[in-house]
């Protein structure tokens, strides 16, 4: 699995532990990494994820539907699933200021084994870290 | 100034303009089934 992770696209790094079934990834410095990948990924290789949890920097913006995003470049935004934490970013909605969260991209889904692609992932974010 | 000169001021200060780029920081998972 760790070779499989390790040449998908913008991998730089993966550590695996194998006692507490934590697989670590680091981004190569442009941050063009595909976690959506990454899981299909883990799972062709015959592991099962069962949760996927990131830190991303980016700018928040509000669809036409008020839905709240993390657009992040190039190309690549994560829609953010409202929380009590997501309300606090609603004054940033389509400003200039960059935002860090760390969130979580994937929950496995009771008695699911695969998660299913035609769901668009939403982040759920656990923390705020730096606004600049 | 001329377009020459424009392009080498830009040229030397675009690197030291702050990252714009959103970027994903780092990855996660925890997984079942490995051994």
């Amino acid at each position: 699995m760790k070779q499989h992770l390790g040449r998908q696209s913008g991998v730089q790094n993966v550590e695996v532990s194998l006692r507490d079934g934590k697989v670590d990834i680091t981004p190569k410095e442009d941050g063009r990494i595909d976690p959506a990948q990454l899981l299909r990924a883990t799972y062709d290789s015959g592991v099962s994820v069962a949760e996927l949890d990131m830190t991303v920097r980016g700018k928040i913006v509000k669809d036409a539907a008020g839905n709240l995003i993390l657009q992040s470049e190039p190309n690549q935004s994560f829609t953010i699933a409202s929380n009590e934490l997501s309300k606090t970013l609603e004054p940033l909605a389509n400003s200039a200021t960059y935002v860090t969260l760390h969130g979580q991209l994937y929950k496995k889904a009771n008695g699911k084994k695969k998660p299913d692609a035609t769901v668009p992932l939403k982040l759920v974010v656990l923390e705020i870290g730096n606004k600049e | 100034m001329s377009r020459k000169q424009l392009a080498l001021l830009l040229l030397f200060v675009s690197p030291l303009a702050p990252q714009s780029q959103a970027e994903i920081k780092h990855v996660e998972m925890r997984v079942e089934g490995m051994t």
